[in-house]
């Protein structure tokens, strides 16, 4: 199956002959973004989380023909050194990564939740973040998202059209 | 080889490991430093480092740009060693943490630990060698600067990488260049403490950017062009046998290169890592299996008295103990435990005809390398062990026969192959935290004072049938020394005590899980202390005091006490439905003391703020240590609340993440106090002694909230609502 | 080494350990009835094959009273916490299609179909008795103001609602079980008992 799709904003054409084959194979190996890990490949630990359209997705159980049209972002996507996205410099900020595997999924669902809700609370945090972390970093995490939050917010009272259009 | 042709004096610069541009400085010490009896090593789990100081291997290169690169023996699993290595070296090297750059000692540069990381003893071992190391490669540098300057070395001066003569100044890359032949001084003197610069400092992680922008760090990461998937066949049944498999459907699937049949084991060498799992779930095992095992089996196998007792630890006279009926004695277990680390394990081989590359992710660089080479026949340094990163370690690293897997399957296809466990595989094939069982017993005087104790504890094994300690060493240790982690009586003024670890060898394979026996034994001691102070109407807190020894580990333990209980306010009654939980541990020379603060809402058990006050000696880091701190006790929330393996018709179960339950965001205490007091001169263990206390301090909070005694982890199963 | 032995004996008499194994409740939730042939249908008879599919956690799982949804034969809670959210998607970031995608995930185990989602609130079955559920099933006041019409063609042709006849494999690859009766028995059944005019047996 030729599968069209936008990886942080490339386009790729590509021909896959396991249209059910997970997106998180084919960002990997495919397009060597190793950011995005493979934690449990049932869709239980949140490491291979990224968005589709916006929408944060488990890619371990996502079928890489659902991807055709779309556009994807990964860890590698969200931002860089030079210009992190606020949930990166938020990280930055509070020291979060032990081992650092499970980061990547957690820093992708929570650009997810502040790009939906740019002040969550507590509760809101426990209930969209639902990754595994085993070094159990959740402390300084949940810290970070309301840094984050914070930062996003900063960012959007700066340009006034975003806070109209919710996400970015 | 290389080294004997060296001379004492002076050495040849090695090979830049293939990187171009790139002066290599290798350095050794003259004298090893460490010279502490194993045996009293042990007893301490104060374990030095054991890597070779005594031949030229790579420690330190430097860099065109000026950076030095630190090679380190001890891998990165998230504890934060990396940037206390690197603040130590820099401390020697003058420079400043800009200029320094840490990476995976390949196991060819000769930099091999032949222990292990793991244990809580990176810090305190390279303490002084790495400094050592350091300020020699900065003595080395200043002479061959003034060599360059033709100046006197004493008139020299250095700062942040560079040498200076007066007006004149080189950098290290400088006069490093060209330069074939170093003369080795003898050991400079350290700087002490007082003077440093960058120990001590919350200096962030050395890894964080890579770790914040999805670097390809990790073994999973690993690529080499050309490369195909592997994937091998694990038996989901303890104790199975590979016998024999029929390929004929998986021979044919889509995508196979080959399946690779081998007297142990069978394996898919495919395109893909999909292609490679369809292949594998189509291959047929012929497994031998013995017993269809179940829990109860495990249980009872487990109880204190069918294993093999070994004292461990004895004061006074405790033979009249069982004799009195004043006897209080309680029963306690704990669970199964999973590692669980999100990185499953797995290998990046390539093997060619004269030598191998690995890629993995392993606590044992040396023994998964020496593992390797021996299965293919090849000498010790015709195979590169390359260490990654560790997407977590727990102990789950300490046992690699995946690289030898990997290697296997790359030598029959003649491609590099990379080959990893799926979720399922890594739940039934690990190495587990073995259950344990522990009888308590203790007799109180008219006062309420504590006059005799004594702790049993029966566990599967941990450090014995590990590749680290060889069989021969058993008969000597007689305990399993990572069983009774924790397992010892830290009140040394009780009159009588003694503890008495009981071994037990189970069907499947139990091995060192983050703290090994210090969680379970710290449960079992600090809940049945909790009900000796409860029973003596005393503070729990003072009643802890009033049994330790005067000497300076008993000093330390009595000040985290101290501290915990001044920070977090403790009282022993409900404040607003809350209740608090006390409890101490001392491990690895590191006392712990912890207070929580615990409510049952909606049934369950919800840990609100814990204070933890820890005596790890010299800090290195402060930000990493409370960061381990911090990450230790809420695995520890995780393991005491919530995690165990069942054993079930022959397998271990549950295979996935969710039903083995696991601490989330939500449960994690929205406070968390550290207070790090620092009683001693050197670094001593961090990484595991705040897992001690944090199972008893949760449980002796809901013994004050509901007078339920809950003996058995998982607590949170066993709460009755 | 005298100690250790009576240690022995002293241990081995007093430490049992009974196992809190949490075996599965036992599902009670649909009674079975004889074989029958679908074209003799009585409408009582009708009622109660529909009602034994409605019953079936296949159906039920996602019909909760607690806003949460159920896994498993054995309708265990949800793992991780997952629960209705404002529009029975589950929350703002983290939503039900974080997992559950448009088909069944035969890779991963995770169930899929379009517009995967709970059932709305008031039709929250979980708990109700037969005949109770029947009524609200009915009811225009809590089943979305559908008609009878209208809930024969959601019974009969929502690929949410027939997803119960292709329900994939779990995390182990075990195929999950089906509803009692097959997709066109049930088909057929319920358009009888809406034939009849949907009669709720008081009992």
């Amino acid at each position: 199956m030729k599968i069209a799709l936008q990886v942080n904003g490339e386009h790729h054409s590509l021909e896959i002959a396991d249209e059910n084959t997970p997106l998180l194979w084919v960002v990997r190996d495919l397009l060597n973004l190793k950011g995005t890990k493979f934690g449990c490949g049932k869709a239980a630990c949140g490491a291979c989380t990224l968005h589709v359209d916006g929408e944060a997705v488990r890619s371990c159980s996502y079928a890489v023909k659902f991807a055709d049209g779309k556009k994807v972002t990964t860890i590698e996507g969200l931002g860089n050194e030079e210009a992190p996205h606020p949930v990166q410099q938020a990280w930055l900020e509070h020291v979060v990564p032990q081992c650092g595997y499970c980061q990547p999924g957690f820093m992708m669902a929570t650009a997810a939740l502040i790009s939906k809700n740019p002040k969550p609370t507590d509760e809101d945090i426990d209930k969209n973040i639902i990754n595994i972390c085993r070094c159990a970093t959740y402390y300084r995490m949940r810290k970070a998202i309301h840094r984050a939050a914070e930062l996003e917010r900063q960012r959007l009272s700066l340009t006034p059209k975003n806070i109209e259009n919710g996400e970015e | 080889m290389a080294k004997n042709k060296i001379s004492r004096r002076k050495f040849l610069v090695r090979g830049g490991l293939g990187t171009i541009g790139v002066l290599a400085v290798g350095t050794y010490l003259f004298r090893n430093p460490i010279r502490r009896q194993i045996a009293g090593a042990l007893n301490t789990a104060d374990t030095p480092y054991l890597g070779d100081t005594s031949t030229p291997v790579i420690w330190f290169e430097i860099t065109e740009e000026n950076i030095v690169i630190l090679h380190s023996p001890k891998v990165e699993m998230g504890q934060g060693t990396f940037t206390g290595l690197a603040q130590m070296a820099a401390e020697e090297l003058e420079i400043d943490m800009s200029q320094i750059e840490v990476v995976h000692a390949q196991s060819i540069s000769g930099n091999v630990d032949s222990f292990a990381t793991g244990g809580s003893t990176s810090i305190s071992a390279l303490w002084v060698p790495l400094r050592e190391l350091a300020a020699t490669m900065r003595e080395m540098l200043l002479q061959k600067a003034a060599e360059k300057m033709e100046v006197e070395k004493s008139t020299l001066t250095i700062s942040q990488g560079k040498v200076y003569s007066g007006s004149t100044e080189m950098s290290y890359a400088q006069i490093a260049e060209g330069v074939v032949e170093w003369e080795v001084p003898d050991t400079p003197k350290l700087k002490p403490v007082s003077q440093m610069k960058w120990v001590g400092k919350p200096v962030p992680r050395v890894d964080l950017a890579d770790k914040v922008f999805g670097a390809p760090i990790f073994g999973m990461d690993a690529t080499l062009p050309n490369m195909l998937y592997g994937s091998v066949v694990r038996s989901s049944k303890i104790g199975a046998v590979y016998k024999d498999a029929d390929i004929s459907k998986a021979e044919n699937m889509p995508g196979v290169v080959k399946i690779v049949k081998e007297d142990d084991f069978v394996g898919v060498v495919a395109q893909s890592f999909t292609e490679a799992e369809n292949a594998k779930n189509a291959i047929e095992v012929t497994w031998e299996t013995t017993k269809n095992w179940q829990t109860q089996d495990i249980r009872s196998m487990l109880e204190v008295g069918k294993g093999t007792p070994f004292v461990i630890q004895k004061a006074g006279d405790v033979d009249d103990f069982l004799a009195d009926d004043s006897t209080v004695e309680s029963s306690y277990w704990s669970p199964i435990g999973a590692h669980a680390q999100i990185e499953p394990n797995g290998a990046l081989a390539h093997v060619e005809k004269d030598k191998a590359t690995i890629y993995m992710s392993t606590q044992v660089v040396k023994i998964s390398r020496d593992e390797i080479a021996n299965r293919l026949g090849l000498a010790k340094d015709q195979v590169n062990l390359v260490p990654t990163f560790l997407g977590g370690g727990f102990g789950r690293r300490l046992h690699t026969p995946n690289g030898i897997q990997a290697a296997v399957l790359s030598k029959a296809v003649g491609r590099p192959v990379k080959c990893f466990f799926s979720r399922k595989e890594e739940f039934q094939n690990d190495t587990f935290r073995p259950p344990t069982h522990h009888v308590l017993k203790a007799k109180l005087d008219n006062d309420g004072g504590i006059e005799t104790f004594e702790h049993n504890v029966s566990s599967g094994d941990v450090a014995f049938g590990s590749p680290m300690v060889p069989g021969i060493a058993e008969p000597i240790l007689g305990a399993d020394l990572g069983a009774w982690r924790g397992g010892m009586v830290q009140y040394g003024a009780i009159p009588n005590y003694q503890a008495i670890s009981w071994r037990v060898q189970l069907p499947f394979a139990t091995s060192w899980w983050r703290s090994l026996g210090l969680l379970a034994n710290t449960f079992a001691i600090e809940s049945f202390m909790d009900e000796l102070a409860v029973k003596a109407k005393k503070n729990p807190a003072d009643f802890r005091l009033a049994h330790i020894q005067k000497d300076d580990r008993g000093e330390r333990l009595a000040n985290v006490i101290k501290k915990v209980v001044e920070v977090s306010g403790y009282k022993d009654e409900l404040v607003n439905n809350r209740a608090m939980g006390f409890a101490a541990s001392t491990d690895a020379n590191t006392p712990c003391a912890q207070v929580v603060e615990v409510s049952i809402e909606h049934n369950e058990i919800k840990v609100h703020k814990v204070t933890c006050a820890m005596d790890p000696g010299l800090v290195v880091n402060l930000d990493q240590v409370k960061a381990q701190c911090e990450g230790a006790i809420i695995m520890g929330i995780s393991a005491s609340l919530f995690e165990k393996m069942e054993v079930e018709d022959g397998a271990l179960t549950p295979t996935i993440y969710g039903p083995y339950q696991m601490a989330m965001m939500k449960h994690s205490p929205k406070e968390i106090d550290i207070i790090l007091l620092q009683g001693a001169d050197a670094p001593g263990a961090v990484g595991e002694p705040p897992l001690g206390p944090i199972g008893a301090a949760i449980a002796n909070a809901v013994f004050r909230l509901t007078g339920q005694r809950i003996r058995r982890m998982p607590l949170q199963d066993h709460l009755q609502v | 080494m005298n100690r250790i032995v009576v240690l022995l004996v002293i241990f081995s008499l007093g430490a049992f350990y009974l196992i809190g194994s949490n075996k599965e409740p036992p599902l009670e939730a649909y009674t079975v009835i004889p074989e029958v042939k679908i074209d003799s249908l009585t409408a009582e008879r009708a009622y109660e094959e529909v009602m034994n599919v409605l019953m079936h956690p296949r159906c039920m799982n996602c019909h909760p009273t607690d806003d949460i949804p159920k896994q498993g034969m054995d309708r265990h809670p949800h793992y991780f916490g997952m629960s209705r959210g404002k529009e029975n998607k589950g929350f703002s970031a983290t939503k039900c299609a974080t997992c559950h995608q448009e088909a069944n995930n035969l890779n991963s185990g995770v169930p899929g179909a379009p517009h995967w989602s709970l059932a709305p609130a008031s039709m929250g079955w979980q708990g109700l008795s037969r005949s109770e559920i029947a009524q609200r099933l009915l009811d225009p006041e809590t089943n979305g103001g559908k008609s009878h019409k209208e809930l024969v063609t959601h019974m009969t042709e929502d690929e949410l609602v027939l997803w119960a006849w292709n329900p994939g494999v779990d995390a182990n690859g075990i195929p999950r079980k089906k509803p009692p009766i097959s997709e066109e028995e049930f088909k057929k059944a319920v358009e009888k008992w809406f034939d009849e005019g949907a009669p709720v047996p008081s009992k």
